[in-house]
């Protein structure tokens, strides 16, 4: 899928000239990435800790600004960048050819090693040599994918890091090759795990600009090369338990260490807690604010844009229905088009793919649009088969008494039409509760990314899953009753078990 | 009654294809003010189509129809829908399937349209209702909904529902066709008074004893040529024309 989104705005790329506020570095990452790059405080899932998060603090007061972290999915942060959502990323970017001819690169920030984590009682690999016939896990689009496929590797790629530890525990990998943070974090700790030392590739992270930013990437270079010389980011690297032997290399610092690893420590140590039920029920009551924002927002959106899905809709019908053959034929073919492409690359088109043609909107509105056109052609299907199903026989009684066809549709038809619509509708809205996940690839915070955060946070995909789909299965019952209700009022079958005189 | 001398409503040369085959041949028809009409003829023979196409339901191909100072003239394949929806305010239509509107209540059935073609108020329109609804005897059932009634209620009902908009012609399309005798007498019954009222009446039926009975006159159709137009007396007794003659011989078995 990344591979799609990468053409999709390479051909739709231009560049866009956007110029930051005055001393705000607005930076993008993705607070679901994980540890030990960005992840949200398990103390305080509100705020955001990471390295590069202490990194971009350090940079932007090097260059005399303000650190303003954007929220932004990993798989699309590069369009992110072009679309001008934030100034640069620094979120554990490999420097790529690829990524290269998208933006322009700083110099590195951080150096490290592509490191094989394999089982406990695994003795057979140690080496290249070792992964033949062999299938192994990483992350999607990584220099390890990468060097993976180089030597004929069979590859597992995965959008998100703590699975592939689990899959390798639970035996449906033999190893996992990773850049060394991620494996110390994910893998050394893991007491079913253990990290080979030897390093199978060696791989550096920069900060990304949009393309033609000389002038800040030379900031940016000299902001990085006082922190270095400073120490800064040595002590940084130590916090996180990530300074290697690379840096001390390439930086060069051979000095005695400076500080402890503190960060390291306490995450391992949060890891290892066993939570008692009591200490579980305090977590989830801390989790319960951000969950609860994550469910307005997906409710927000799910009802705005049904209500613009339906209005739509129904016009569509209308149009496909009575409408002078040319305007029939246009409803059809949106419903067609609509009906026939993936809602994940509409909302693509609509967010990325506009602001090249001038029209850049905000993510809510493009969500509401995106979700609200693609619904809106499913609901003008049901709209029109249930208008069809009205016996003609209704329609031209009302002609003959003098109804024109719009007052007979709106008075008589339609009326009579609800109550047929109404239950795939109330399906249809359900299943846009849910679609409305699709949004977070367009930056929004909704359920399920809020999800994803509390989750990566805590190590807790069950408790926080089943509480999050708990949530889903609570906001669809109260329209599951509307509609009962409103297919009750509009029923006249039922008119013969009760109130005859 | 006796024919008064002008017709009300004057079909000229009216042709009509349906998927290229003809099923209205050059039909020429005068219906006169006051008078009921009786159309009959075997199924399929075009007769529910005459109807449609007087109040322009249905578009026709050729020829003219006139009613007062509108006259609807159709060439070929030509739209007028203003026209045929000014010619259509003159009748009423109740059909056999009696097409009362499901969900609303046979009060609600009845003001539907004034209320919303007129802009009458929903008590102005209950006004001119309850006597119709009176006239056919469903006073008691007006908060009743379609499917609680009778075939035979329903229809008197339907016909109520037509007369609301005050129609200077009633039609119906073979009214009693779904009904036993019992309930279709019940219908006749209100035709019967209305008939008595003078309302000029065209309708489409089998009934041979009610279009014998009350018909002023009676129109033979076959595969869409009108075949003989007389009084029941004339036709029934009396058919001139062959296929008349046959197709009564058929409906005596």
């Amino acid at each position: 899928m990344r591979f799609g989104i990468f053409l999709l705005w390479g051909i739709l790329s231009l560049n866009c000239t956007l110029y930051a506020e005055q001393n705000i570095l607005k930076w993008g990452g993705d607070a679901n990435g994980g540890a030990p790059y960005l992840l949200l405080d398990p103390q305080n899932p509100r705020k955001i800790i990471g390295f590069e998060y202490d990194v971009a603090e350090a940079l932007a007061r090097e260059m005399g600004m303000q650190a303003q972290f954007v929220q932004h999915q990993w798989d699309n942060i590069i369009p992110g960048l072009n679309r001008g959502n934030f100034d640069i990323v620094l979120n554990g970017i490999e420097i790529t050819p690829a990524r290269k001819a998208e933006v322009d690169f700083s110099t590195p920030y951080f150096y490290t090693d592509e490191l094989l984590t394999v089982r406990k009682d695994e003795t057979n690999i140690h080496d290249w040599e070792d992964l033949d016939g062999k299938k192994v896990g990483t992350l999607k689009e990584s220099v390890a994918e990468r060097l993976l496929n180089e030597h004929g590797v069979a590859v597992a790629s995965y959008e998100d890091q703590t699975p592939i530890y689990d899959d390798l525990a639970f035996g449906r990998l033999n190893a996992v090759l990773m850049d060394q943070p991620i494996a110390l974090y994910y893998g050394s700790i893991d007491l079913r795990l253990k990290t080979l030392p030897k390093s199978l590739g060696k791989v550096a992270y920069a900060v990304c600009v949009r393309k033609g930013q000389t002038e800040l990437v030379e900031k940016i270079n000299a902001a990085i090369k006082r922190l270095i010389a400073s120490g800064e980011l040595r002590n940084i690297y130590e916090r996180w338990g990530v300074w290697n032997n690379d840096m001390a290399r390439e930086f060069p610092d051979n000095s005695p260490k400076h500080e402890e690893a503190t960060q390291f420590k306490a995450y391992v140590e949060n890891f290892h807690k066993q939570s008692s039920f009591e200490n579980r029920i305090e977590q989830y009551k801390s989790y319960a604010p951000m969950l609860l924002n994550g469910a307005l927002m997906t409710l927000k959106l799910s009802s705005l844009a049904m209500i613009c899905a339906i209005i739509l809709g129904l016009f569509i019908a209308l149009s496909r229905l009575y409408a002078p053959k040319p305007i029939a034929v246009l409803a059809f073919a949106f419903v067609e088009i609509i009906r026939g492409t993936p809602l994940l690359i509409q909302l693509f088109l609509i967010y990325y793919g506009l602001p090249n043609l001038g029209i850049k909107l905000n993510p809510f509105v493009a969500a509401i649009i995106g979700l609200a056109l693609n619904y809106s052609a499913y609901e003008s299907e049901i709209y029109r088969a249930s208008i069809s199903a009205i016996p003609h026989a209704q329609m031209e009684a009302s002609l003959a008494l003098g109804l024109n066809r719009w007052q007979a549709l709106f008075h008589i038809i339609i009326p009579q039409a609800i109550r047929i619509v109404m239950p795939p509708m109330t399906n249809d809205f359900i299943s846009l509760l849910k679609d409305s996940s699709l949004v977070s690839v367009i930056t929004l915070v909704e359920l399920t990314r809020v999800y994803g955060q509390l989750a990566a946070a805590s190590y807790d995909y069950l408790g926080v899953g089943l509480i999050t789909a708990f949530i889903y299965f609570l906001m669809g019952v109260p329209f599951v009753r509307l509609s009962r209700w409103i297919e009750k009022r509009y029923s006249f079958d039922s008119h013969t078990l009760h109130g005859v005189h | 009654m006796q024919e008064s001398n002008v017709p009300h409503i004057d079909v000229r040369n009216l042709n009509k294809m349906y998927k290229h085959k003809l099923v209205l041949k050059d039909i020429n028809l005068s219906f006169f003010k006051g008078e009921l009409t009786a159309i009959i003829g075997r199924s399929g023979c075009g007769k529910s189509t005459l109807l449609r196409c007087l109040n322009g339901l249905e578009p026709f191909d050729s020829g003219s129809v006139n009613l007062g100072p509108i006259t609807l003239e159709r060439k070929e394949h030509t739209k007028n829908e203003a026209l045929a929806s000014a010619l259509r305010k003159n009748f009423g239509l109740v059909f056999q399937g009696f097409n009362l509107f499901p969900h609303l209540t046979i009060l609600e059935n009845l003001i539907k349209a004034p209320m919303v073609v007129k802009k009458l108020k929903r008590e102005e329109a209950k006004a001119i209702a309850l006597p119709f609804l009176e006239k056919v005897g469903l006073l008691s059932h007006v908060d009743y909904y379609p499917s609680q009634l009778s075939g035979g209620q329903q229809q008197r009902a339907a016909i109520a529902r037509a007369l609301t908009m005050s129609p200077n012609v009633m039609m119906y399309d073979e009214p009693t066709s779904a009904l036993d005798p019992w309930l279709s007498e019940e219908v006749f019954r209100v035709m019967r008074q209305l008939a008595a009222e003078e309302m000029t009446q065209i309708v489409v039926t089998h009934e041979v004893h009610f279009v014998r009975e009350l018909a002023d006159k009676v129109v033979f159709i076959e595969d869409g040529e009108v075949v003989e137009v007389g009084t029941p007396e004339e036709l029934f007794d009396n058919p001139k024309d062959p296929r008349t003659r046959l197709f009564l011989k058929r409906g005596e078995k």
